[in-house]
This record gives C-alpha cells, structure tokens and sequence, in this order.
C-alpha cells in the first residue's frame, strides 16, 4: 500500500493531476466542493481504477483529465501538455456508462466518427475501423444498427471508437456499469486483451470493489465531501490475469484492503453507494 | 408475405363492408329519407356521377393543402434553427406556439379573407402554412437542442467544432422529431385547408361543395364530397409515413425518446 499520491512525476507521465480541486457555483447558495485538493500521477500502461462512494467526485476528476471541466484550482497535465491541448489533439479515447452510440450511424461509421472529425481520407478511416473491428470481435456487424445489438456489443462498439485514434490514454467512466454480472465479467477480460493490445493507458471510474481489483494495477480509493484520495492500493496480480485471476489470493487480499478503505472513507464521511458485487 | 398483408387488409374490409350493408337495409327497411340520411347506394350513385367535380374539388384543396404544408416545413424548420441557437427567442416564442397552438386560430381565416383578396387561394393558403409552421417549429427545436447529453460530451472530448456539433449530432438527433412534426401536419393542413373554405372565398373546393350542397338539402351529393376528402386526407397521411419509412432508419431507440418527451399536436383544429 501505498498513501503517497505524487511520486515524482516526469513529463513522459501520462496524467499528471497537481492540486486540483473542483468547486460548482462557487460563491453561490448552493456552492458544492466537489474534489478538494487532488494529487495523482498516472504512468505510460498504468491500468488505475478511481473507486468510491456516490458523490465523491470520481467521475468530476475523470471529467477534470478529460478537459470536459475546468479545475477550480491546480493543474491537469495529459501526455505531458496541458489537458485542453491534449483534449484538442485527441491524446485521449472516452466510454460512459451510456454507450453513447449515434444511433443514426451504423457500427462502422460510429467508430469512424472520430476520424472524420480528424480529417481522415475515407480509405484511411475504412481500414482503421476494419482493424478496429476486429480488435473487438464484431467486424460481422459493421453495418448493423446499434439498436441491432446488445449492451455487452454496443459498449465494445463504444471502446473501438474510444480507441480509434490510436490515443495512448482510455477514460472511462462505468461503461459496464448498465450490464449484466455475466456479461460484464466477460468484457472486464475483453477490456483487459483489447488495452493490452492497443498498448492503452487507462483511467477507470467505477463502483465495484471486484471490477476495480480485477482490472487495476492501482485502485484510487476516494471519499466525499469535499472529495479526496483516502488511499492508493497496488494490485499485483500480473500482466497476463485471467478468469483463474478471480480465484487468486492476491485478488481477495486487495478487494479486503479496498473495501477497508472504503470504510475508513465512509466512517470519515457517512457516505454510502458501494457495490460489494 | 402475401398472406400476411390479406390477413392485415382483410378485417378492416370486411368490417367496412358489413357496416355498409347494415346502414344501406336500415335505410331501405325504415325508409329514411334522403334529406335525413342518404343510402350508401345513393352516395356511390352521385360519386360516379359528379366523378369530374370531386377531382376538380379534391385537387384544388389537396394543392392549397399541400402548398401551405411545404412553406410550413421550410419556414418551420428555418425558424427552429433560430429556436435552437438563441435561447432567448426560444423562451419567447415556444411558450408563445404552444399557447397558438392550443387556441384555434382556424378562425383567423375571414380577418385574412378581409387582408387578402378573398378571390385568391392565399387566405386558405396562409392558414394551413400557420398550423404547419408552429407545429414543425416545435418539434424541430425540441429535436436540435434535446440531443443525448453523452454525445454532446463525446463531441467535446474529439474537440468538435460547432458546426460539426450541427451537422454530425444535433441535426441528425432532429430527423425523427421533423417526420413526427410531418405526420402530425400533413392530415391538419388538409383539415384546415378543407375547413378554411366554409369560411367564404373562392367556390371551388372540397369545403365549399359539402356545405353548398348540404345546404340545398342534396345530402348524397355532399356525402360524395365528403369520400374526396376522406381520400385527400388518407393520401396526406400515407405519404408522410412513406417518406419517413424511406427516408429515416428504423430506429427504436430514438423513436422512444421522443415519445417520453411528447410531441406538439394541433389541438386548435378541430372541424
């Protein structure tokens, strides 16, 4: 274990959150401190789980990374510039809880969107989704409809198009979170073989301690009001984790030291919201 | 394919048929007069035998409804476009439509028969472009600007451009919610075109036919009329699912959202 948030961070980092933290309506009635004073450095392949309680800012911090908000105060650096330059470049891929599919546009061209707004050559974007597609073991329904398919099928829609552009980082905020248990232990795998392929960075928002254990080789566990990092747990179940993973001693040991961390959290702040699933 | 279409037309036929049958021996079997309630077998007679004027009456209200229906899209759409990037004309206006919408303002038709020379059709023309324009004005908007929160967010994260915002997410979100505002008014400016004439103006039309010949107590020949507008409206209505069918993707997932947020209909027009 390990509570020291900011180890060194060097430009090569992949997100590099320094002090940031995240105030709605300030200075209004209803003004809500939503992260307080955040640290974080985030390594090249590092696969980091942001884990807590309804209302502790998780997904304001995974929006804070992705410049879809400003921090209040700090800095967030992605690839090493600053995160609206990164946001402009597309150094990142997003999923959400909601597919978030155009429901107009088949699979293919919904993975192409990101492309298209990049400007690629039609042939360009033709062959990167074909490979993409495959990637994802869907290139049979390229030209379906997304109301043509199931959920655990549009969020691997939804994760090719994140991936598309080749970006080094994946947000993602609960995008298995609207799936079934069966279901979601399969694409937690698929997650896993998909970033390991793609040589993909990835921050994830969720609300199960397994999911979180499972996929992470570090869980940030947060606590509400204002939101904060209460501790950083190391999960060391090895590059090449499987089904057999979820068995494992070491996987136990950590999903412990979450939700005993999550108490310690909810002890300090009465939260409540947590997936023991 | 073939049964499944006869076992759809089928009931609706024979239903149709036997409702006919029983109206034709309840006027034979009480003798009910003509100037009460004509038999189907009269109707039909003054069907074939006015055959030319209906056309003629079907045609001129059928254009004044569909020339009023056109300007009505494209003014309605251009004006939702305005709705949708200025939130203040829409907090003016929408309210404003809504409340139009839910008076009928049908009764507008002789102050513009008094504005406009009552010999033109542009009277009756404006009406139905009126009703049209509030309700595809509504809908639209409500289609540019209620797009799914995650795309928007989505949009920003590929640092879209505003107008690729418009192009690739808010209009597309928008096409279902223009051929719900289609099938909505393509029957309502054949009402209000037909409904218009009983107002006065030009003696050619649907409207004028049925109360004229109403009026002089020829009950069949009005009934007659009354057939050409059935049609008009049926054309009206099967075309506009047709260009929906053709045009859009079958899509539930839309389609439920915008049944969730509800539609505009033309509550002001009623006959």
């Amino acid at each position: 274990m390990n509570n020291s948030a900011v180890v060194n961070p060097v430009p090569s980092d992949a997100v590099v959150v320094d002090g940031v933290s995240m105030v709605f309506n300030e200075g209004q009635q209803n003004q809500v401190e939503a992260l307080g004073s955040i640290d974080l450095v985030i390594r090249p392949g590092d696969f980091v789980s942001l884990i807590g309680p309804s209302g502790c800012g998780k997904s304001t911090l995974l929006r804070l990374i992705a410049n879809l908000l400003d921090p209040t105060a700090g800095s967030v650096l992605v690839n090493g510039k600053s995160a609206s330059q990164a946001r402009v470049e597309q150094d990142y891929g997003m999923a959400f809880q909601q597919s978030g599919l155009f429901e107009w546009r088949n699979v293919q061209k919904n993975i192409e969107l990101p492309l298209e707004l990049k400007g690629w050559s039609k042939a360009r974007r033709r062959e990167r989704s074909a490979e993409m597609l495959e990637l994802v073991k869907l290139s049979d329904f390229a030209a379906h409809m997304p109301w043509q398919l199931s959920g655990g099928m549009q969020q691997r829609v939804a994760i090719a198009r994140a991936l598309a552009a080749h970006p080094p980082l994946l947000l993602m905020d609960e995008p298995f979170g609207a799936l079934d248990e069966m279901t979601r232990e399969h694409m937690q795998a698929e997650l896993l073989r998909i970033c390991a392929a793609a040589e993909t960075t990835v921050v994830f928002v969720t609300h199960s301690i397994p999911e979180a254990v499972y996929l992470s080789n570090r869980v940030v566990v947060m606590s509400p009001r204002p939101g904060r990092i209460t501790e950083i747990i190391d999960v060391d179940l090895g590059d090449d984790r499987d089904e057999d993973s979820r068995e494992d001693d070491e996987f136990y040991a950590r999903i412990t030291d979450v939700r005993e961390a999550l108490r310690g959290a909810d002890r300090v702040a009465g939260a409540r919201g947590i997936e023991d699933r | 394919m073939f049964r499944k279409i006869v076992a759809a037309v089928l009931p609706p036929i024979v239903v149709g048929a036997l409702f006919l049958g029983l109206w034709e021996l309840i006027v034979k079997a009480f003798d009910i007069k003509p100037f009460l309630l004509p038999a189907p077998s009269a109707i039909w007679a003054e069907l074939i035998d006015r055959s030319d004027d209906i056309i003629d009456a079907t045609l001129n209200t059928g254009t004044n409804a569909l020339v009023g229906l056109l300007f009505g899209v494209v003014f309605g759409v251009a004006m939702s476009f305005v709705l949708m990037r200025f939130q203040v004309a829409n907090e003016l206006i929408t309210p404003l439509a809504v409340a139009l919408n839910a008076i009928p303002i049908i009764v507008l038709v002789p102050v513009f028969n008094n504005m406009f020379s009552s010999t033109t059709e542009v009277p009756r023309r404006l009406m139905v472009t009126l009703i049209v324009f509030f309700i595809v004005m509504v809908n639209v908007a409500k289609g540019l600007r209620q797009v799914s929160p995650t795309h928007l967010e989505l949009m920003r994260s590929y640092a879209a451009s505003p107008t690729s915002i418009l192009v690739k997410t808010r209009i597309p979100n928008a096409v279902p919610y223009l051929f719900t505002a289609l099938k909505i008014s393509a029957p309502a400016a054949v009402i209000t075109a037909f409904v218009a004439e009983y107002f006065g103006g030009r003696q050619n039309g649907l409207g004028y036919s049925i109360t004229s010949n109403a009026a002089a107590s020829r009950n069949a020949a009005s009934w007659a009329y009354v057939i050409g507008a059935c049609t008009l409206g049926l054309i009206f209505y099967l075309v506009s699912i047709g260009l929906e069918k053709t045009l859009s993707p079958s899509d539930g997932s839309t389609q439920a959202r915008q049944q969730q947020s509800g539609g505009l209909t033309p509550g002001g027009v009623t006959t």
